[in-house]
């Protein structure tokens, strides 16, 4: 591996900019960060470049830990995005600055310095000035200057920003060739999902600090496995479906048969639906994909090789819409056509069309959407506006719907309201929590968040499952819910008191078990830490450290919950979701 | 002509970059503003400083020079710069240096406590050395019993001079470094750099203008200044009294062809250090 990062964290201010970062970059290997501005991916180059400091976690390149290895060490060669070339030297004083800091000789220089201008395609202008250079000639002595001494590591952080379009282009191909003849393994930040797709072998999603997704440029755009990477890496219609033995079902139909599985657990589920994957036409049998619904055309753009639409769904249709890449809620699906496509069917605004699907990707995030859950729908309607749930909602792009229970709590009493638990339910915590907990946990609710009045966006989320068969379902749940916040994961594997001797080893594996599964299944990294005692009063004392945490808790059987965790619960200050996966 | 002016001022002078009557008209106004301006304000003085030392002939005006008090005067003045410009020159770098590339507590106090010796009187800033280091100041006791002299000698007034011009080098550079920002320093720095190549190499080229600007500002008020010095040198002729406080001494015995001599030279040194300034500027561009 050339770069390995393990556990990287930086902290600006308290909050974490680089959250828990782990990544391995093989030799030769063109490796593009990508993110939006503020997510972490300039600090985490800088983090490798040796420019800024790590607060945790460990940096090895080529197998040397150069954590604590100062910059100049380091043997990287880094392009900025302003260029920040010498102003005062000429270009061929430039190239030779990390020459002549190792001490070569004036012909060796002047040989590798016509070596490097003639691959960045620069030659014989050597003499001159940064200042008498255009932009895109600038950063290209840039290039070749970070590459003057043979570094083991390039790294380019946004080199194309400064750009137009055109120069932009020539550029990229410059690099990607000078790369390719090279073999140097190479780390490319951008906010530019174009321009990752165009030079990458392996993208990094990041956001929020945290290295959401990697892969290969196509694997990522046709599967991604999170809202942000499906929304950000292009555009993409959310929808919320269910998953039935028979296929995706949208509304009323079921437009996808392909991920057939009889096994499957009927479930709500998010659907991604790439603008290019849906289908309009006259009437619903002209359609040769699955039929989704039928609707009005609102808008159509033409942009030159694809024409954008925006398609109002039609009532009949329950299927309900998430939001759109612009952040625009509502029923309405955006369409791009081609050419070819726009000859066979001509569209016009307020034109009616059948929509089919042609391809329907399910995100496998356990959490699709919200139900705010109380006694009445004053209060489910007040639940809903609760600050934290909103906050969840409008960053998971996703609904809170409400459902009221007037029997909430009541033993023996059944469901009020139609129909099963769906998605996430949401419980104001009060009082009688706990029991009201355990009521909708014996009702079919399987995650529950609990939430009071005054909770705040979390900086540190704790995790404890009691029971190995809440296990998975906890970690994917905290994996999908972490994605959205900023906060660092702690799991808390917790003993009884009596066992500390005995158990210690045993718990220090389970710790690193739990780890390496949430790493690996889900992409989440945490923190771990071993505690003996009572689960609840642990988690309590954990809790009253700090003010602004959450806790995730997954249970496996509902003997004496409300007791155990009535200390927890019951008019409580911190968000608690309950994951349970036993038989209700 | 009543009709045509008006008309002239909504066509031709609105237009950008038409040589008009009105245009030119406008450009000679400004210029002979600026210029009378100047020649009233500070031409005028000047002059007479030198019409005042040749009022008797050249060789009353070099006679003048000949006198050991003011040539002691003139040596204080030129050692107490030698000394305090390089001195506030390092502080001044330091200074910048560490407001403009980092991030600490009690970064604003510092910026303003730089800034203090230019809001404050100078007659404070030379009485603030009296009360540390006068007879019946703070260390005052403890200088006398070990034979150290700093108010009323060498010490004080250097001192009383770099308190006051210490500011100049570090407003000069903290903006400038500030806007010129980082990203050169750290592109050497990942190049294999050590700190001392990075400052000789990349830093000091980049700032060179802007430093030498505060070094001509700071040398120009250190041999100027009056007030500070005034209160911590004691007016001893030919041991304390520096070009200022000699001409004032003069000047007040009525040896007016002594004072604007001095004076002169005074003004003459100013100049020099411009003319130095200008061409170390000149050479440094037409190298490029």
């Amino acid at each position: 591996m050339s770069i390995t990062l393990d556990q990287v964290t930086k902290h600006y201010a308290g909050a974490p900019v680089v959250n828990d970062v782990s990544l391995d970059i093989g030799d030769g290997e063109f490796f593009v960060l990508l993110g939006p501005s503020g997510s972490g991916k300039s600090t985490l180059l800088r983090a490798i470049a040796g420019l800024s400091a790590v607060d945790h976690g460990r940096i090895a390149l080529h197998g040397r830990d150069v954590t604590h290895v100062a910059a100049r060490k380091r043997g990287v060669g880094l392009v900025f995005q302003n260029y920040a070339l010498f102003r005062h030297m000429t270009v061929a004083e430039n190239i030779e600055f990390a020459l002549r800091v190792r001490h070569m000789r004036a012909t060796a220089r002047r040989q590798r310095r016509q070596e490097l201008l003639r691959l960045v395609a620069l030659e014989g202008m050597d003499q001159r000035l940064p200042a008498q250079l255009s932009g895109g000639q600038q950063q290209r002595v840039a290039v070749a200057r970070a590459l003057a001494h043979k570094p083991e590591v390039l790294l380019l952080d946004e080199p194309f920003g400064a750009l137009d379009a055109k120069i932009r282009e020539e550029l990229r191909r410059t690099i990607r060739q000078v790369q390719r003849a090279l073999g140097i393994t190479t780390v490319l930040v951008t906010h530019d999902q174009e321009e990752a797709f165009a030079m990458a072998d392996r993208i990094g999603v990041m956001n929020l600090g945290r290295l959401l997704e990697m892969g290969a440029p196509h694997d990522l755009y046709s599967r991604p496995a999170t809202r942000f990477v499906a929304t950000f890496l292009g555009a993409a219609n959310l929808i919320l479906a269910r998953r039935t033995p028979d296929g995706i079902q949208m509304g009323a139909n079921t437009v996808a048969a392909a991920e057939r599985s009889p096994g499957v657990e009927e479930r709500e589920v998010v659907a991604v639906v790439r603008p290019e994957e849906v289908e309009v036409a006259a009437s619903r049998d002209a359609l040769s994909s699955g039929y989704l619904a039928s609707g009005v055309v609102a808008e159509v753009v033409f942009t030159g090789a694809l024409e954008s639409l925006r398609v109002r769904l039609e009532n009949g249709v329950q299927a309900p819409l998430l939001a759109q890449p612009d952040g625009a809620a509502g029923a309405s699906l955006l369409v791009t056509r081609t050419q070819h496509e726009q000859r066979g069917f001509e569209i016009h605004p307020g034109q009616s069309v059948a929509i089919g699907v042609r391809r329907v990707h399910v995100l496998p995030t356990p959490l699709s959407s919200f139900t705010a859950c109380a006694a009445s729908p004053a209060l489910a309607d007040a639940l809903s506006r609760q600050p934290l749930l909103a906050e969840l909602a409008v960053r998971m792009k996703t609904r809170i719907a409400m459902r009221a229970e007037p029997q909430l709590g009541v033993p023996e009493a059944a469901c009020a309201a139609d129909g099963p638990f769906v998605g996430t339910t949401a419980l104001a915590s009060q009082t009688d929590c706990a029991h009201q907990a355990e009521w909708l946990l014996r009702r079919g609710a399987q995650d529950l968040l609990v939430v009071p009045e005054h909770a705040a966006v979390p900086q540190r989320v704790l995790i404890h499952w009691m029971g190995e068969g809440a296990r998975s379902a906890t970690l994917a749940v905290s994996a999908s819910v972490l994605r959205h916040l900023s906060a660092e994961a702690v799991y808390v594997g917790i003993f009884p008191e009596q066992s500390a001797r005995a158990r210690a080893q045993h718990g220090m594996r389970e710790l690193l078990d739990a780890r390496s599964e949430a790493q690996l299944a889900h992409g989440l990294e945490m923190r771990t830490e071993l505690r003996f005692g009572d689960v609840a009063q642990e988690l309590a004392l954990r809790l009253a450290e700090a003010p602004a945490q959450m806790l995730i808790v997954g249970v496996t059987e509902l003997t004496r919950f409300a007791e155990r965790f009535s200390g927890l619960l019951d008019g409580g200050q911190w968000p608690m979701l309950i994951v349970y996966r036993g038989s209700p | 002509m009543a009709a045509a002016l008006p008309s002239a001022l909504a066509g031709d002078a609105t237009r950008p970059g038409q040589r008009t009557w009105l245009h030119s008209l406008v450009r000679w106004l400004f210029i002979a503003v600026s210029l009378t301006f100047l020649a009233a304000v500070l031409l005028a003085p000047l002059a007479t400083v030198f019409v005042m030392a040749l009022a008797r002939g050249l060789q009353a005006y070099l006679h003048s020079f000949a006198d050991p008090d003011t040539a002691a005067a003139v040596r204080l003045t030129l050692t107490t710069a030698l000394a305090v410009v390089p001195i506030n020159t390092l502080f001044g770098l330091a200074a910048a240096w560490a407001i403009a590339k980092f991030e600490f507590p009690g970064k604003s106090i510092l910026i303003t406590l730089i800034d203090l010796p230019l809001a404050i009187s100078p007659v404070i800033s030379g009485m603030v050395f009296v009360l540390l280091f006068g007879l019946h100041g703070w260390f005052g006791v403890w200088l006398r019993e070990h034979d150290l002299s700093i108010i009323f000698a060498l010490p004080g007034i250097m001192l009383a001079t770099m308190f006051v011009t210490f500011p100049y080098v570090a407003r000069e550079l903290i903006p400038l470094m500030q806007q010129l920002g980082n990203d050169e320093e750290e592109a050497a720095i990942t190049l294999g750099a050590g700190g001392w190549m990075t400052f000789f190499h990349v830093t000091l080229p980049k700032i060179r203008w802007g430093l030498l600007y505060g070094v001509v500002l700071c040398n120009a008020r250190a041999m100027g200044e009056f007030g500070a010095v005034s209160v911590v040198s004691g007016h001893i002729r030919g041991l304390t009294n520096t070009m200022p406080l000699h001409i004032e001494i003069l000047y007040n015995e009525y040896n007016f062809v002594g004072a604007f001599a001095v004076a002169s030279l005074l003004t003459l040194l100013a100049a020099l250090t411009l003319v130095v300034k200008t061409l170390v500027e000149r050479t440094g561009y037409r190298r490029r």
